[in-house]
């Protein structure tokens, strides 16, 4: 079941069209990447996921119904432009957020604690959030989007700012809201970790829906037969053996193997070579280069900027 | 949905109240101001009550032997002879503590006072008066031939005393103090001023300071931003509104404390002085007999209660108009720097307004008083100075139906453009930009 489904939406401001007719559907519990370069129209999408503006053309559904401001409660955001009121203390802060929410200020308390003492931070509770460290601010205002508990969970650039253990925690925290059943947009540059955690995306540009996806599917569709192996140094295979059939991309001689690049040409299996290779050497590992998203999301925007510039 | 509302109200309200400046601002300003009535009435009263002037008077001329009036705070004796030696004499044995030297020099009369520590500045000028009085009446009877008791009595009869007396539609007759009408018009003109100035552009600065942290986004994926609107303006008006209440409370419970503690300040002849003289031709002289308002309603050619509720009307919905003005300016700048250029066509009609206030208390029924008390942006103010002097009723309800016409448009206005405004980060929007807002919102 799809918890979001985005139709045919289009959102035009004065200068530009911010997005152009896009579609797409958000399964329920998974994480949903969405990506694209600076100004693609992500902002503007998860704003209208936000009802914080509307669509000009197209809808919306949330749940099978047509999205409404009741909904807003079910919905937790993580904008990329983050900021809290630098005066007010910590706690007080999280449950005026936390009760704008919709939440009770005692249900809200209760959580907030909890949180608080998860997250390390309880003895901050009175402090104002200007003398918090910036990791801290970010801590605070990550436990401010999920502590209602929402069902949908949108993140603009979640990681930015963080430290590598402060990433990993967050990490971790997206995968144990997902496992308990929370469905997560996460629009990020972050390639790595979207490779890591999301299991399906949207690529956008200029406003428009470029590639969409699972990763694996996507993975699948643009690898190019490219594969990498290694080879015990002892006995390397037969220069003769690499030609039209089985390309050879790059050789790196190392201590004691050297590891070999190649493509396979149509018509060619990489069962074959493996039948070769292992007439001839000793295989010491074997396996299928995929292209990873940095290059899907490389690759795909300039294929399109050029077609489009052609135009 | 309510609710939300009524939560950004009561944070916008308790963080306000809660600060430090707020706390110091409202115990303060009473203390301020009762400190700046009393302190020198007090000071001035504590230094003439305590001495007793003894003066030598000195007169070369003769004509005011013995006719100096002597107090309970001053003594004078009379001598003739050398000014130095007496003098000198006089301070040595610390008989006397000043001496008062009358001479006539050929071109008329002079005088000098030569003491040795402070006197009281009254003195002199209780001197010089006595003096005047004996030269005129002496001049009189030596030069005319005019006995100065007949010349009092013909002054007496000549004396014209001008009563203005304002006839409403009733055929009620009421006596009517113009200055006293402008003192009142100018207060509560500058009043409605300074809670436009302090806490419009408190509205001002929260939008702002909400944008530029970026937190606005987290609040408008939970609210409306209309409500976001509403709950701070409304949470400022309250905060305003309870420093004034506070405000009035203190200042009257500071005057109530001074009389019980020292009623002769409000008895001693300083103070008397200078309210029999504000209060002489009035009703208000009345208030000895008890019924304030009923002087008060006496006095005035509005109504009191007329006078109470429209400096209300105009002081909820001046502040409105420029709080929404001023939300609207707030939303659309990126930061606090660039805000006066946005801030100035808001600021400008608020400036006339004050501006004019002198003109307009002198001249309540003018072309001018009339005009700016029927616009919008100025009307708060001008005609706040104009009612004390009497306005016609459908002036009065026109200038309200106007202002109230010109706060929905305001509220309209400032609502497109607030919505657009705040999510608009890193740019500058020209005056274009915002009115396509405003089309296409």
């Amino acid at each position: 079941m799809n918890i979001v489904e985005v139709q045919e939406v289009t959102k035009r401001y004065s200068h530009h069209t911010a997005l152009n007719k896009v579609s797409l559907s958000v399964r329920q519990g998974a994480i949903f990447g969405l990506l694209g370069p600076n100004g693609a129209g992500k902002t503007t999408l998860i704003r209208i996921l936000n009802r914080i503006t509307l669509p000009d053309e197209g809808r919306i559904l949330f749940e099978g119904h047509p999205l409404q401001n009741e909904d807003v409660s079910k919905i937790g955001y993580l904008p990329e432009e983050r900021g809290l009121y630098k005066k007010m203390k910590a706690g007080e802060q999280a449950l005026y957020l936390a009760q704008l929410k919709g939440m009770s200020a005692s249900e809200a308390k209760k959580q907030l604690k909890l949180k608080f003492e998860q997250y390390q931070i309880s003895d901050w509770w009175n402090r104002p959030t200007e003398e918090l460290s910036k990791g801290m601010q970010q801590k605070l205002q990550f436990i401010i989007t999920i502590l209602h508990k929402p069902s949908f969970l949108i993140l603009d650039e979640p990681f930015s700012g963080f430290d590598p253990i402060n990433t990993n925690l967050l990490k971790e925290e997206i995968m144990t809201l997902s496992r308990e059943g929370t469905t997560i947009i996460l629009s990020t540059h972050n390639m790595t970790s979207v490779e890591e955690i999301c299991n399906e995306i949207v690529l956008l540009n200029k406003s428009q829906k470029i590639l969409e996806g699972n990763i694996y599917d996507v993975k699948q569709r643009f690898k190019d037969n490219t594969f990498k192996f290694e080879i015990a140094n002892e006995q390397l295979p037969d220069a003769s053996l690499f030609g039209d059939a089985f390309q050879l991309i790059s050789q790196q001689p190392n201590e004691h193997t050297t590891a070999y690049t190649i493509r396979i040409s149509d018509g060619h299996s990489s069962n074959e070579l493996l039948q070769l290779l292992s007439q001839q050497c000793r295989i010491v590992s074997f396996a299928e280069v995929l292209p990873s998203m940095n290059d899907i999301f490389i690759q795909q925007v300039e294929n399109f900027n050029t077609e489009h510039h052609a135009e | 949905m309510q609710n939300k509302t009524f939560l950004i109200i009561s944070r916008e309200y308790t963080t306000r109240v809660k600060k430090k400046s707020f706390i110091i601002m409202t115990i303060l300003l009473p203390i301020l101001m009762a400190a700046l009535i009393f302190l020198p009435v007090l000071l001035v009263m504590h230094s003439e009550r305590n001495q007793h002037s003894r003066i030598l008077v000195v007169d070369d001329t003769e004509i005011f032997l013995n006719t100096f009036e002597e107090t309970d705070n001053t003594t004078y004796q009379y001598r003739s002879g050398n000014i130095d030696q007496i003098t000198q004499e006089a301070f040595s044995n610390d008989e006397f503590d000043c001496v008062f030297h009358i001479l006539d020099n050929g071109e008329g009369l002079r005088s000098n006072l030569y003491y040795k520590e402070s006197i009281p500045s009254s003195l002199q000028s209780s001197i010089e008066s006595q003096m005047n009085e004996t030269f005129f009446d002496r001049l009189l009877q030596d030069s005319l031939h005019i006995n100065p008791e007949d010349f009092q009595k013909m002054q007496d009869l000549t004396k014209v005393n001008i009563t203005a007396i304002q006839i409403d539609k009733d055929g009620n007759q009421r006596e009517n103090d113009a200055d006293m009408n402008m003192v009142i018009g100018m207060i509560c003109g500058f009043f409605i001023y300074f809670i436009i100035i302090i806490f419009a552009s408190q509205v001002l600065r929260g939008v702002l300071e909400e944008k530029t942290n970026r937190i606005v986004e987290v609040l408008v994926s939970s609210v409306k931003p209309i409500q976001l609107l509403t709950g701070k303006i409304v949470g400022i008006a309250l905060v305003g509104i309870t420093q004034f209440l506070i405000w009035v409370v203190l200042t009257s419970g500071i005057l109530f404390g001074i009389q019980l503690a020292a009623p002769s300040l409000f008895e001693s002849e300083t103070s008397t002085e200078m309210a029999t003289e504000m209060v002489s031709n009035s009703d208000l002289a009345g208030l000895a007999d008890g019924n304030i308002f009923q002087v008060i309603n006496n006095y005035f050619p509005v109504s009191f209660t007329e006078l109470i509720l429209s400096f209300f009307f105009f002081f909820v919905v001046g502040y409105l108009i420029y709080a929404t003005l001023y939300a609207a300016t707030g939303s659309v700048v990126d930061n606090e720097s660039d805000s006066q250029q946005y801030t100035m066509p808001v600021t400008l009609p608020l400036l006339l307004a004050i501006i004019t206030v002198p003109s307009i208390s002198t001249n309540p029924h003018g072309q001018l008083a009339i005009w700016l008390s029927m616009i919008p942006l100025t009307s708060p103010i001008s005609m706040m100075v104009r009612l004390p002097s009497g306005v016609p009723l459908w002036q009065l309800l026109t200038s309200m139906g106007i202002c109230l016409l010109f706060l929905a448009f305001c509220i309209w206005f400032a609502a497109k453009i607030y919505r657009v405004g705040i999510l608009m980060y890193g740019k500058k929007n020209g005056w274009k930009e915002i009115f396509r807002w405003l089309r296409n919102a």
